[in-house]
């Protein structure tokens, strides 16, 4: 006899947090902290530019929260400020000419080591630099749609909301990011 | 090899709790939110009904609503490790509002909690098992629960 | 039988938790009397904000479901009578402040006098005279110094009397006295052209 467990809805916590219950913001916090933190470390490259663009669309979210139309959505709608956030926070970067990837090498344009001991046997921290590292060689926009597709698994239709991109220039940015990261592998793979 | 790059941008990723705190209390310095006040359960009047109470229903949502306004707790703990503010303002949860030490030399504990008009019961739980009222506040009446509790009213004027 | 009536308690319990969410957090005993109550506040048209706050006060507290049950029931006793007191226009916040005044042993009377004295919001009057009763001043003492102050003073001004009347006690004086000494100071400075 599955009895379901009901927990406290987006919408309850909302609601609350309008009629002056700050608290309950913490909840909301928590359950979307680790999702939408995801999207915002391979967007942006690293961890502390990624809690910075989170913290701040938390904080936006919280204070513009009267203008989140369904409540029962608010992560989607806070995954909106997000996207939005990390755009910012990226355009900010590559005006200062930060460094996306640590590796100053990979920068310069140098290729990853080939070799006979090379790609075959990545080991799991080369291999998240390698991801990073690729990701990193995409312009922000085609990385932008390619983790908005194949991570957040998100409809064209929706993609096309939360970026205001037109549903086949997200179609084409998707294609040739994926084309993108096929280049930048095999080079990574050949020996 | 693109398959194993994707598998492991979906791999969850996992912040440290601490954000949180630092989310709640980057909003706890915000100016208040301007509470919209609850409709009640006009949903539930029959059909007809309805119509009548839903637009009374939006003259109350158009209504001003009073602001809230920031109130610090205080209360000297000695030989605590933790200790949490807990109330009607945050569901009674221990979790919601740790309070933290003013100064180092000193066990005065303290947080900030923004509170609409009303009139709240709330005490101090120190290390998850010990309540204490707040001596600088009038007590709440007692229900028979053990343990004690103070009141704060903020005023709507 | 006995597993019928078990699954019974478990599936309106259900129900209970999932008009409030919340109600999941209080012992499964006192689940389902909380939320009938609920329903009856309801039903009244009582705000039940305040009932589940103190069903989860009882909860976080450890205190055993029947403490729990008759705390909330209490509760929804006090606040119709606080309702009635003060009429149906009184907002939520008033009711709730009314309700602590009766519980401290204010007669309905007062809170109905005080409708009248007084613009609303009612709240921090009826606060200060519940605090007061709960600081040892005799019920019809703080009744008559809140209503004495009630057409002129304002919020902020309430506050202080009952803060200094509760240091006055804090320092030794008998409540009564303390109120009488604070209630004619306040009346002193309120005079116009005073010495």
């Amino acid at each position: 006899m599955g009895k379901e467990k009901v927990g406290t809805s987006d919408a309850d916590l909302v609601r609350r947090v309008r009629a002056g219950d700050t608290g309950a913001y913490a909840a909301l916090v928590a359950r979307y902290r680790d999702r939408l933190g995801r999207y915002a470390v391979h967007m942006l490259g690293n961890r502390e530019e990624a809690e910075e663009a989170l913290q701040d669309a938390f904080v936006r979210g919280y204070r513009s929260l009267g203008r989140c139309d369904s409540p029962e959505r608010f992560g989607a709608w806070l995954f909106g400020i997000l996207v939005n956030r990390c755009r910012t926070a990226g355009a900010r970067a590559a005006r200062r000419r930060r460094v996306f990837v640590h590796d100053e090498a990979a920068l310069n344009g140098a290729s990853l080591p080939n070799g006979p001991n090379a790609p075959n046997m990545i080991e799991r921290a080369e291999f998240e630099d390698l991801v990073r590292w690729a990701l990193g060689r995409l312009t922000p926009e085609h990385r932008e749609a390619f983790l908005l597709k194949f991570v957040e698994d998100l409809e064209y239709e929706e993609m096309a909301r939360l970026t205001g991109a037109g549903v086949s220039a997200l179609k084409m940015r998707v294609k040739r990011a994926r084309e993108q990261l096929q280049v930048i592998l095999r080079e990574a793979e050949h020996v | 090899m693109f398959d194993r790059i994707v598998a492991h941008l979906r791999a969850p990723v996992r912040i440290d709790p601490a954000f949180d705190e630092r989310v709640m209390a980057e909003i706890a310095t915000l100016p208040a939110l301007t509470p919209v006040r609850p409709v009640a359960a006009w949903r539930r009047l029959a059909p007809l009904a309805g119509l009548a109470v839903a637009a009374t229903a939006l003259v109350l949502i158009a209504r001003p609503a009073p602001s809230t306004r920031r109130l610090q707790f205080v209360v000297d703990a000695p030989q605590a490790a933790t200790v949490s503010l807990v109330g009607d303002f945050n569901d009674w949860d221990a979790a919601r509002t740790p309070m933290r030490l003013l100064r180092a030399d000193g066990p005065v504990w303290s947080a900030v909690v923004p509170l609409a008009p009303g009139r709240y019961r709330y005490a101090f739980l120190v290390n998850g098992s010990r309540w204490l009222p707040d001596s600088a506040a009038p007590a709440g009446s007692d229900d028979g629960f053990g343990a004690p509790s103070s009141v704060v009213t903020v005023s709507g004027t | 039988m006995k597993r019928v009536a078990l699954l019974a308690v478990l599936m309106v319990a259900t129900r209970a938790a999932a008009q409030e969410p919340r109600l999941e957090r209080v012992d499964p005993a006192a689940r389902a009397p909380v939320a009938a109550l609920l329903d009856s506040a309801r039903a009244t048209g009582l705000s039940t904000e305040p009932l589940i706050q103190r069903a989860l006060e009882g909860t976080t507290k450890g205190a055993p479901a029947d403490r729990v049950i008759a705390a909330v029931r209490r509760l929804v006793a006090d606040l119709g009578r606080a309702r009635e007191a003060l009429g149906p226009s009184a907002a939520p916040p008033e009711i709730e402040a009314g309700a602590a005044a009766l519980r401290a042993g204010a007669p309905p009377s007062v809170l109905t006098q005080l409708r009248v004295a007084r613009r609303p919001p009612l709240t921090m009057a009826l606060a200060v005279l519940a605090d007061l009763v709960a600081s040892g001043v005799p019920a019809d003492r703080a009744a008559a110094a809140v209503l004495t102050l009630a057409s002129t003073a304002r919020d902020a001004d309430l506050l202080e009397f009952r803060r200094a009347v509760e240091r006055d006690i804090a320092l030794g004086a008998p409540p009564a006295a303390a109120t009488a000494v604070r209630l004619d100071a306040s009346a002193r400075a309120a005079r116009p052209g005073r010495p």
